[in-house]
């Protein structure tokens, strides 16, 4: 079985793994799992859950080359499609989670930590087309009217109600209450041009300097 | 960000017909100061919009100076029928426009100087360009009190805003552009920029109002062309640049190619008063007719400028009831507009009835309607 990830002590990472059963994406309801590495040897305690909160199994334990004690509870997973992808980032600081062919589109911490106090979204109508780097939107804060890009091409679903009345929300949840829209995916390869958290980890870090 | 060849050589042709070869050298590395030619707010606006588009900033910021004839320009998400008269706007000639940066809502005339500070995103600093701003203010009346505030305005003798602040960021770039009052009318400004319209529920960001006074009161040798010149000077020092100041005319589409589209857009009904942000107004009007006197409420959500809903409250015995609902839906869907209200109404009013009393009630509560438009 490949092992498709990285990881270091206490960060936060996204695991793909690659067996007979085919592709499988493996996190925790909020993205995360926590692993440590010695350079050789991985130590993992993984917790799976479904979107509907039910645990699906745990597996733990060391590997040296592979997750055969873990396989069990892959295979579980195996059946389940409804599962939450992992986060992707955009160089523009968006952020876009799919389920079930749906994304969710917000802003990372990051962004909003930048932005200062969010006093307006400007959001596009629902079935509004939008092509991967497209405007379709904006935040006016204190800092200024920033404009808004698309992650990915797809067609407006949902646009996120609550901001009308509190767009603090994108400031206190950016990555829960504070979404922007919803959106399909018109071409879900557009995905893999996208940074993991990982990634976007870096990015910052090397822009911040 | 690449800028089309003709368009670099464009600029550099404008350049060059105003400054030796060694001055336009310098400063095409370091900064450029450019004012416009035209006193269209909308011309203006569309200026911004295409130098923040096409214009590479990396290692070359740019300053614009503009003044417009009269006109009130609210910031991006805004609500001009709470921030503004605009039935006095109407009556006056006084130009609406909606720029697409964040903020409040401002006047401006002829002695009003607007400044943007195009810069890319890393370079973005208003502070920086206020303090610029002040220093060359000192230099022209160096016992002058003026600070910049926490909110990015500017306040003389700690008590009277001279400038307000907005910007806009985009992909690689951004801008940061502020008033500055030197010799506008001020009690023009006032009433302008007072709302009679009452009733209004909107999330639509606000302005804060603030008391106002003109540079030149305070000392006559701040006027306007002073002011550019000082700014423009302390600009051009600042960034090392050689310090002249560029005319370009916002028409030309040779310079500015794409242009006339860009100022087009912001002059579109759709752009100016269909990006409101939803609102509902729920007022009452009296209406005086005869002996009798009453008080009508309405009920109206305007959603991207157009009614969505309708509900206009008129006696039962004042108007017929048919009547009435036939009113109230002729309003679903068509623009918060007196002119776009008077057209519907009229032809609404020929199918009914030849009733002169039913005539007559009519266009009073019309007026009234228009009146909250």
């Amino acid at each position: 079985m490949e092992r498709g990830w990285k990881s270091q002590y206490s960060q936060e990472f996204a695991m793909r793994l690659r067996g007979d059963f085919g592709l499988l994406e493996l996190h925790s309801s909020d993205g995360t799992v926590k692993a440590l590495t010695d350079g050789q040897n991985a130590f993992c305690t993984v917790s799976l859950y479904s979107r509907g909160a039910q645990e699906l199994g745990a597996a733990s334990g060391a590997e040296r080359a592979g997750w055969r004690p873990g396989a069990g509870a892959v295979r579980a997973l195996h059946t389940q499609h409804a599962l939450l992808s992992v986060r992707k980032f955009t160089d523009k600081h968006a952020w876009i989670t799919t389920e079930n062919g749906i994304g969710t589109v917000g802003i990372s911490n990051f962004a909003q930590d930048a932005l200062g106090d969010v006093v307006y979204c400007s959001l596009p109508e629902v079935g509004t087309k939008l092509k991967k780097q497209d405007e379709f939107g904006a935040l006016e804060s204190v800092k200024a009217a920033s404009e808004l890009y698309s992650p990915l091409s797809g067609e407006v679903t949902e646009v996120n109600e609550a901001l009308a009345e509190n767009p603090g929300l994108v400031n206190k949840s950016c990555y829960e209450d504070g979404w922007l829209i919803k959106m399909t995916l018109s071409d879900p390869s557009e995905l893999d041009g996208l940074m993991s958290e990982e990634a976007y980890e870096k990015y910052i870090r090397s822009i911040e300097k | 960000m690449l800028i089309p060849v003709s368009v670099k050589n464009g600029f550099q042709l404008l350049c060059k017909h105003k400054v030796p070869r060694a001055g336009f050298k310098n400063m095409a590395k370091s900064g450029l100061v450019l004012q416009s030619v035209s006193n269209d707010v909308y011309q203006n606006l569309a200026v911004e919009d295409w130098i923040h588009d096409h214009v590479s900033l990396e290692g070359k910021p740019i300053l614009f100076m503009w003044r417009n004839s009269p006109s009130v320009v609210i910031g991006r998400h805004q609500n001009p029928w709470q921030e503004c008269n605009l039935s006095l706007m109407r009556e006056e000639g006084i130009k609406l426009a909606r720029r697409r940066s964040g903020g409040g809502t401002v006047y401006h005339d002829m002695g009003n100087i607007n400044l943007t500070f195009f810069t890319t995103k890393a370079k973005y600093d208003r502070m920086e360009n206020l303090r610029l701003i002040v220093r060359a203010l000192n230099a022209l009346q160096p016992q002058l009190d003026v600070q910049a505030t926490k909110r990015f305005d500017l306040v003389l003798d700690g008590q009277f805003k001279i400038s307000g602040t907005a910007s806009k960021i985009g992909r690689a770039n951004a801008y940061h552009h502020c008033t500055l009052l030197c010799s506008a009318d001020e009690d023009f400004l006032t009433s302008l920029l007072r709302s009679p319209y009452q009733g209004i529920r909107s999330n639509a960001t606000t302005s804060t109002p603030a008391a106002v006074k003109n540079l030149l009161e305070k000392d006559p040798a701040l006027t306007c062309e002073a002011l550019m010149s000082a700014v423009a000077a302390e600009y051009a020092a600042h960034h090392r640049a050689a310090g002249h100041v560029a005319l370009i005319d916002p028409t030309d589409e040779a310079l500015f190619p794409g242009i006339q589209t860009k100022a087009g857009a912001l002059q579109t009904w759709e752009w100016v008063y269909g990006k409101t942000p939803k609102f509902s107004v729920n007022t009452t009007f009296s209406v005086s007719y005869g002996q009798s006197h009453l008080e009508i409420q309405v009920f109206i959500d305007i959603k991207n400028g157009r009614i969505e809903t309708c509900r206009i409250d008129t006696p039962d015995h004042w108007l017929p009831l048919e009547v009435r609902d036939r009113l109230n839906s002729c309003f679903i869907g068509s623009k918060f507009c007196p002119i776009e209200t008077t057209v519907l109404t009229n032809l609404l009013l020929r199918t009914c009835p030849e009733d002169h009393e039913l005539h007559s009630k009519w266009n009073i509560l019309c007026e009234k309607i228009k009146g909250i438009m």
